[in-house]
This record gives C-alpha cells, structure tokens and sequence, in this order.
C-alpha cells in the first residue's frame, strides 16, 4: 500500500483544464510544419516529395506520442481520442511518402534497410489503427508510436537515395519476401504491445515494470560504454565521410572511429543512474522494505532528466564535428548519420522511461481504457495466428528465392538463421498455448520476447552479424 | 540397476513422446543457431580472421567444441535428429486421440453434454417433428448440412464444419518432417561447387568448397558473358550464354542471369561473378605504311596478320601493367592500368624481323623502329571469366512440397474453424418440450457466437412461420420418417 501512497505524492499537479496540452500539442505541430513549410519553399524543391511527406509523417507520430504520453502524466482522455486522429494523418503523409518514392523508383521499396523502415513503420501505423478501430485497444498508440518516431528518425539518419537494384534483387521474390516480412514483423511489434497491455491490465506489480524498464535503459547504456568508451573517457562514434555519404573505413570491413573527447564519463553516469532505480528494487525485495521502492520511483525520475541531457548533448556534439581517430592522425568528421544505433538506443531508453513514468502516474486511467485481460490476452493470441505463417511464408520465400540466386535454399547465414529463431519462439509459444493451456502472463512473457528476437533479426544482425544477406 | 533394455527404451519413447522435452530441444537448437551467427564460422571466414579474432587457446577450445562450425558439427545434426525424433513420437502419441476424435464425431448428445456445453439455447415447440423439421429448414437456409441422427425413438440433428482442421497439426508437422527429410537428403546426396569459365572455354570439372574437385557427367560451355552497368556505374545485370555438351554435342543452351540457373539434369548452374582474366582478347590498331593510308586491325595473341603481301605483324606479348628499368620491360601486376604490347613485324621478302613496343599510356611506340610500319593503339578487348555457381540438389522439391503443405496446413490450423452443432427435441427442466440447440467450436469462439445466434434466430423465425400457418401448407413437405429407428 505504501506505494500507492508515494504514487499519489509523486504525481504532478493535474494540468489546469485539459487543453493545455493539446494546445502546445497543435502549436508544436503547426509551428514545425510551418518551418518545414518555410524550408521548403526557401530551397525552391517540390514540396511534395517523399522527404517533406515523411517529415510530416514524422511530426504527427510525434505530436500523437506526445499526447499518449501526455495522456499518461494527466489522465485526460479526450489526448487519446486526439492522438488517435494524428496518427491516422501521420499514417495518411507515410503512404504518400511510401507511394511517392515508389513511383519515383518504378518498384516498391523494399531493397535498402531504410526503404525497409519506410514499409515497417508504415505497416505498424496501420496495423495500430486497425487495432485500434476493430478490437477497441485505445491506447496501443502509447507504444508503438513511440517505436515509429525512433524508426523514422533513424531513417532520417539513413542514407536515403535511391539506388538501382543490384542483380540479386532483381525478382519477382524480393517483393513476395519483404512484403511478408514487413506484414509479419508489424503482426509481432503489435502483438508486443498488446502482452504489454495485458501485463498492465492483469494487475502486473508496477515496480516489476520499474526493474524492467531500468534494466533495459542500464543494458542499453551497457552496450554503447562497453563499446564504445575509450581510454580518458572519450566516447568512439564512426567518421562519416559527407561527400560519399556513408561511414569511413581504414580497410576493409573495418571501420574507422573519432573520439568525442571526456564524453564517455556523461554516459557513464547516465548509465549508473538508469542503473539506480534497479539496484533500489534489488534492495526493496532482499530487505522486503517497500519504502526503496519510492527512492527508486524518484531515482527514475532523475535518470529520465539525465538520459534527455545525454541525448541533446550526443545530438550538439557529434552532429557536424571533427575530432581525432585514435587509430590514424588527423581529425575526421562525423556526424549523426553515423551513428543511427547509439542515437536509436538514446532516444529508445527515453521512451521507455517516460512510457514507465507514464504507467506509474496514471495506471488507473490506463486500465479503464484498457478492455478487459481475457480480451486483450486473446487479441494477442490472434495477433501472433497472423504473424506466425505470414513468418512462415516469409522464410519459405526467402529460401525459394535464394536457391534461385545462391543456388542454395539455405545456408545458415545469420540472417536466415536468426529468422528461423524467431520461428522458434513463436511455434513453442503456440504450443504452449495450445497443448499447455498457456495463458495471460507466461503467453505475455512469450510474445514479448518473440518481438526482442524480431527486432534483433530485423536491426542487429543487419548491424553487427552481417553476412551474405548484406542488403538490408 | 539390472540392465533393463525394454524398460530402457520405453523411458526413452516416454521422454522423447513428451511435449516438453520437445520444447526443450526447440529451445537448445534455438541456442546452438544463435551460437553459430555470434561465433565466427570456419566455412564462411578467412583463417587469418579467425586468428586475428580469438586467441589460440580459445580457438583451440571452440574447435575442440566444433562451434566454429557449428551447423555441421555432430552434435548439432544431433539435436535436430532429435527433435525430429520428438516431432514424430509426440505426433504418434497423440494421434490415436485425435484420430477418434475425427473419425467418430460426437454426433448424438447426451444429457451431460448437453448440462456442461455452455453455448446453448432452448426454445419451446409444440411436439418434436415440427420443431426439428423447423431448425432443419433454417439450418439449411444457412447452408449448414444437416444429418438426423435417429437412435431408438429419439431423433436429433447434427451438423458440423470444417472437421478437417483438427487433423491440421498433423499436417503441419508431417510437412516439417518433409522439409527435414529433403534437407537430409541434400547433406548426403547434394553437392555444390564453382566453376570458372572464359569465353569459348567449356568445362566438366567443379572445384567443391572444400577444394577438392568434381568432374561431371557433361561438360558446359561459355560462348559469351557481361556485365551491364547503370548510368552510375554499378552493375545491373551479368548474364552468360551457357551451352550444354554432352556426347560431342550441344543438347542445350540457355543465357543466364542472377536469379536464373541453367537447369540440366538435376544440376543448376548460377551466374555468381563476373570479372577479367587479366589477359588479352583482342587489340585494336592502326597500321600506316610509310607515305600511305592507315588500315585498322585487330591482333590476337600469338595470330600473325598479313599487312601487304610483303609483311606481316603478330601480337608476341602483352604486360598488362608495365614498368621500365635498364632499358628492360617488365611487370609490376596483373592489373591493366597501364598495358604494354610487343610487336613483331616481318618482312616476308628478306624474312628480318623488326621490333616494337607500344606504351597506350604514353601515347608513343618504342625508339629504333626499323620496319616501314607505323601502329597507332586504338583500343583492347580483355579477356574475362563468368563464375558459375553448380549445385545439385535432390532434395529440394521435398522442401518445396514441405513448404507447402506447411502453408495449406498453417491456414487450415489457424483460419478454419471446426463448428458443430446439435439439435434435439427434450423436456426441460419443468417437463416442458424444447428444442435444445447446442453449439461447440475449437478456436475463435466469440465469432462461433455470432453464428451460433443466427443459426438460433434463423429456427426462432422458422418455428414461428410453422406455427401461423395452418398445416395443409406443408402438405408437399416430406414427412419425418423414422426408418433408422426400426
């Protein structure tokens, strides 16, 4: 009970009338599209072309997860009835961006990891609006919107022009292949957010969610510091060549690295406070006293602040600077296309901290938006009926495809091979589910590493386990 | 513990029948897969790679462990023998179940049944005949297909869709075994190897990725090969027109492309590279005698040319990438940056044989020229080599049946609905007649609701039409016979 009591002190005073935010909302919106607008029309390019429609794309996404999150610090639920009308202008400027470049291109675009984001996000849009609309989850945006402003900006981190097909890529299969796996990976983005749904609606301890949020903030961290820290504190990041427009290389394969000098302590720290709020549970659940719980409550709160400061700080400084390699003299330039990933993973630990404040404000409000455990453990259920053979048709298709390309139909290259994975998680969830009887939490747990595993086949192999599927 | 070998193997079936020792095994190749994308794998890196990437003892453990090759390591074709092994005795464990389940639907309903199935309805008719020939009409009209169930005095209605898709499971694991089975039959019967080719060249020997070398059964031959480019120079297209001869004759002949093999006798052959040999296919001249005009000619290698019924000229050496030291030509590499040509020109007459070299790069030909010849370079032809990939394949068509039939049994398990339906005419609670309708469906249950109501309103409509009109309105209705009950 005593957390309770610490939730209700820790809540911020309601907003004054629930229009305030939709307000600053519609003039954050309308002040970027008329900078947008003004941009546009001082360079004198068309205006409807596919960046401009993205960017559009990427302000209503925007502006919807503001007001999901808004929505959770206020509880005014007339933010989601608003959110909900943004995402579908969102989602209407990403089909004219994906139909834009389409034409442009004369072939879907399916055949460079950013065209790929452009069709994921796209599919994840509607996915959510069909979720929304026909099974009555309200809120689902709450997740995934945030999942597709990280997408879109790191596609405007992406190197965008379009290329011609490269021989493999001419046939008929690469559209067969993507489309499905798009459709799939959407299936399982959304079936993710649904077990988290029904986590909160199944009455799932609130300071579980706490550990879960900061040990996934703390990982992140741990990844970019394990990799990405130098010797006196400097922070690696890759030099980015701006005429060629993609990384630069000492040789072969190897990529060449600056140093942000004296960074790396900022992300350190950043690291230890997303790292606090777990270390308080640890403590909270060893002592069996509640009371850390608050400490670690507050401590999330400072780890968000600082999390913010490290990414407007990445953002200041590695955009457009040159600094020294440790490995070559000279200084080199970077920028922020070079490093999609580290960005990716900021603006990510963000999102999850404010989604987990948002959950710790406003869980009541939440719920009562939320249809009931059963319904929701079932839409998920049959969200992954989708997923599951449009996966199977995806892999089968990629494999027809590359015994017509590589003469064989399997190779176990990581990519194949992490999608057979993700195969695997996803059949033993339905047997579970079927045979077992699994239901509600452990068929949650399930869905929601099945997701991990998606974006890891989808992002990380392409990123660091590359192989002969070096296309996307 | 006395050796008990049946008692053995029974523990072994019971382990391996077991779902969960399935889902363990699925979990184990899960991890060992993963392993193998984390750990650098020998088939596909370089050997310094490797080195550069582990230390030598570590290599030396995950050697000893066979993870740097995992996915042909023994204990990995092990666990997935298993899980075969799992599929298949979890599969014949179940199957006797459901195959009864299918075979000897549950036609006729008992009174427990009828207490426990929770999506029912009672409606009240006037005797049983009426009220089962209503709820037959109404079930046809929504084209239910509708059997009478006669047992004894008691007759009922049953009618059920899709039984089909609780045999689906089966189907799709059969379908699994399939695409294992062609896999199986790849490892061992399957083989796959590279063979390079230039123009005019034909070939029967394929080098394995092993290194070691395959000769076939027919040889292959390249007239032609190239590569397109896109306006910004990378590469569109690289095709080769391929010729199969077997037996001193060409029996087929097909122009590759990515994506499109040669197919001949179960062997494929893949467009894989493209690229030059280093060596000469043609140079281009112009040969001016002195005080006359300047006739363009084409040299190959080691070929002499008639310039005048007098002289003659042969193309003696080519040095793709030349360098110059003691007034000595020499070669620095294999690439054709910088090309040099020796020439010799003889006169038939006397039978003197002059020398000369042209440099293209510096746009001059050597000093001392004593023939009466002046060549000017126009342009060369390079030799290249198209890269076939061969690979044979038995297998595979049982993958792509596999395929499938996973795909046809996926959509039946997961979109078919197996619905039945009950209708039978007994006293209620309070002795009063009925008509009990019941209804069961194996997945999707709130959308059975929905149809279950129509079907229910569909007999509620029908009772009631039946009732208002008088009976001679039905008089070319067939009657309830009860035949069966005799």
């Amino acid at each position: 009970m005593s957390t309770r009591a610490r939730v209700v002190q820790m809540e911020p005073p309601a907003a004054t009338g629930g229009n305030a935010l939709l307000i600053l909302v519609g003039l954050g919106v309308a002040f970027l599209l008329i900078t947008a607008l003004l941009g546009a029309a001082k360079t004198g390019g068309p205006l409807f072309n596919e960046s401009n429609l993205l960017y559009v794309a990427l302000i209503f996404y925007a502006g919807a997860g503001a007001l999901y999150m808004g929505f959770g610090v206020t509880g005014v639920t007339k933010y989601v009835k608003v959110a909900s009308v943004a995402t579908a202008i969102g989602f209407t400027a990403n089909t004219l961006a994906v139909a834009h470049r389409w034409y442009q291109a004369g072939r879907p675009p399916f055949a460079s990891i950013y065209e790929m984001l452009l069709s994921f996000v796209w599919t994840v849009a509607a996915l959510t609006l069909v979720t929304e609309k026909k099974l009555g989850v309200k809120i689902i945006g709450s997740i995934t919107m945030p999942l597709a402003v990280v997408c879109v900006i790191l596609m405007q981190l992406l190197p965008s022009e379009v290329r011609p097909l490269v021989p493999a890529l001419q046939s008929t299969w690469l559209h067969v292949h993507v489309t499905l796996a798009m459709l799939s990976y959407a299936a399982c983005a959304v079936s993710f957010a649904l077990a988290l749904m029904f986590l909160i609606k199944d009455h799932f301890p609130t300071e579980t969610f706490l550990a879960l949020t900061s040990g996934m903030v703390s990982a992140i961290y741990i990844a970019i510091i394990a990799t990405r820290f130098e010797k006196w504190g400097g922070l690696s990041v890759t030099a980015w060549d701006a005429k060629d427009k993609s990384d630069m290389f000492l040789g072969r394969g190897v990529r060449l690295f600056v140093t942000v000098p004296d960074f790396g302590w900022l992300f350190v720290m950043a690291g230890l406070a997303a790292f606090v709020p777990l270390a308080f549970y640890v403590l909270a659940r060893v002592q069996k006293n509640h009371s850390y719980i608050g400490i670690a409550n507050k401590a999330i709160f400072i780890g968000v602040l600082l999390q913010v400061i490290v990414l407007a700080a990445f953002v200041l400084r590695v955009r457009d600077a040159s600094y020294p390699s440790p490995f070559q003299e000279g200084l080199y330039p970077t920028s922020l296309a070079a490093s999609p990933f580290v960005l990716g993973g900021l603006i990510t630990g963000v999102f999850a901290s404010l989604l987990y404040l948002m959950l710790l404000w406003r869980r009541t409000d939440l719920e009562g938006l939320l249809p009931s455990a059963d319904t929701l453990d079932r839409v998920t259920y049959k969200t992954i009926c989708v997923a599951f053979p449009l996966l199977t048709g995806m892999i089968a298709a990629g494999a027809y495809w590359a015994n017509r390309t590589w003469g064989s139909y399997w190779s176990w290259d990581p990519k194949e091979t992490w999608a057979a994975i993700t195969w695997l998680v996803y059949a033993g969830y339905l047997h579970m589910r079927v045979t077992r009887g699994w239901r509600g939490r452990r068929a949650a747990y399930f869905a929601i590493l099945g997701f991990g595993v998606v974006i890891f086949t989808f992002l990380g192999v392409t990123y660091l386990l590359p192989g002969l599927h070096a296309y996307a | 513990m006395a050796f008990d070998l049946p008692s053995i193997s029974k523990r072994l079936y019971k382990t391996l029948a077991n779902l969960r020792t399935g889902i363990v095994l699925l979990i184990l190749v899960g991890i060992a897969a993963a392993l193998g994308t984390i750990i650098l794998q020998r088939p596909v890196t370089e050997a310094d790679q490797l080195t550069a990437a582990y230390s030598p003892r570590t290599l030396r453990l995950l050697d000893r462990l066979a993870l740097t090759d995992v996915f042909h390591s023994w204990w990995f074709l092990t666990l997935l023998t298993l899980l075969s092994l799992s599929i298949v005795l979890v599969s014949i464990d179940r199957f006797p179940n459901a195959w009864r389940f299918y075979a000897r639907p549950y036609r006729k309903t008992d009174s427990h049944f009828r207490t426990a199935n929770p999506v029912k309805v009672e409606l009240p008719v006037r005797n049983a005949h009426d009220g089962l020939n209503a709820a037959e009409r109404a079930m046809k009209k929504l084209s239910w297909p509708v059997e009478r169930i006669a047992d004894g005095n008691e007759v009922s209605l049953y009618s059920e869709r899709h039984r089909f898709s609780v045999m689906a499971v089966y189907l799709i694991h059969a379908s699994l075994l399939l695409i294992f089975l062609g896999g199986i039959i790849d490892g061992i019967f399957g083989y796959s190897g590279y063979l390079m080719l230039q123009k005019g060249q034909t070939g029967n020997v394929i080098e394995t990725r092993t290194g070691a070398k395959k000769t076939l059964l027919f040889g292959v031959k390249c007239y032609s090969a190239g590569q397109e480019n896109y306006a910004d120079g990378s590469p569109k297209k690289w095709w080769s027109k391929l010729a199969v001869v077997e037996g001193g004759k060409e029996v087929k002949t097909k122009e590759i492309v990515v994506n499109d093999p040669l197919v001949y006798r179960g062997l494929r052959f893949y467009q894989a590279s493209y690229g030059s040999t280093g060596k000469l296919d043609g140079l281009k001249l112009v040969a001016t005698p002195e005080g006359g005009a300047g006739r363009e000619v084409i040299l190959q290698m080691n070929e002499s040319l008639d310039l005048d019924p007098n002289a003659s000229v042969t193309l003696a050496e080519f040095i793709p990438d030349f360098f110059i030291r003691d007034n000595q030509v020499f070669k620095r590499s294999d690439d054709p940056v910088n090309p040099a040509f020796r020439l010799q020109i003889k006169n038939k007459a006397t039978g003197e044989q002059a020398v000369q070299w042209i440099f293209p790069a510096y746009n001059e030909t050597s000093q001392g020229q004593t023939s009466n010849y002046t060549f000017q370079f126009r342009g060369m032809q390079l030799g290249y080599f198209t890269g076939l990939e061969v690979s044979r394949e038995p297998g595979q068509w049982l993958v792509w049946a596999g395929c499938i039939l996973m795909g046809f049994g996926l959509f039946v398990a997961f979109y078919m609905v197996h619905m039945r339906l009950w209708v039978v005419a007994i006293p209620d609670a309070k002795g009063k007649l009925v008509l009990w309708i019941g209804g069961q469906a194996n997945k999707n249950k709130d959308r059975f609701e929905q149809k279950f109501i129509d079907v229910v309103e569909g007999i509620r409509t029908e009772l009631d039409r039946a009732s208002t009109t008088p009976r001679s309105a039905h008089k070319d209705e067939p009657e309830l016979t009860l035949v069966a009950a005799k």
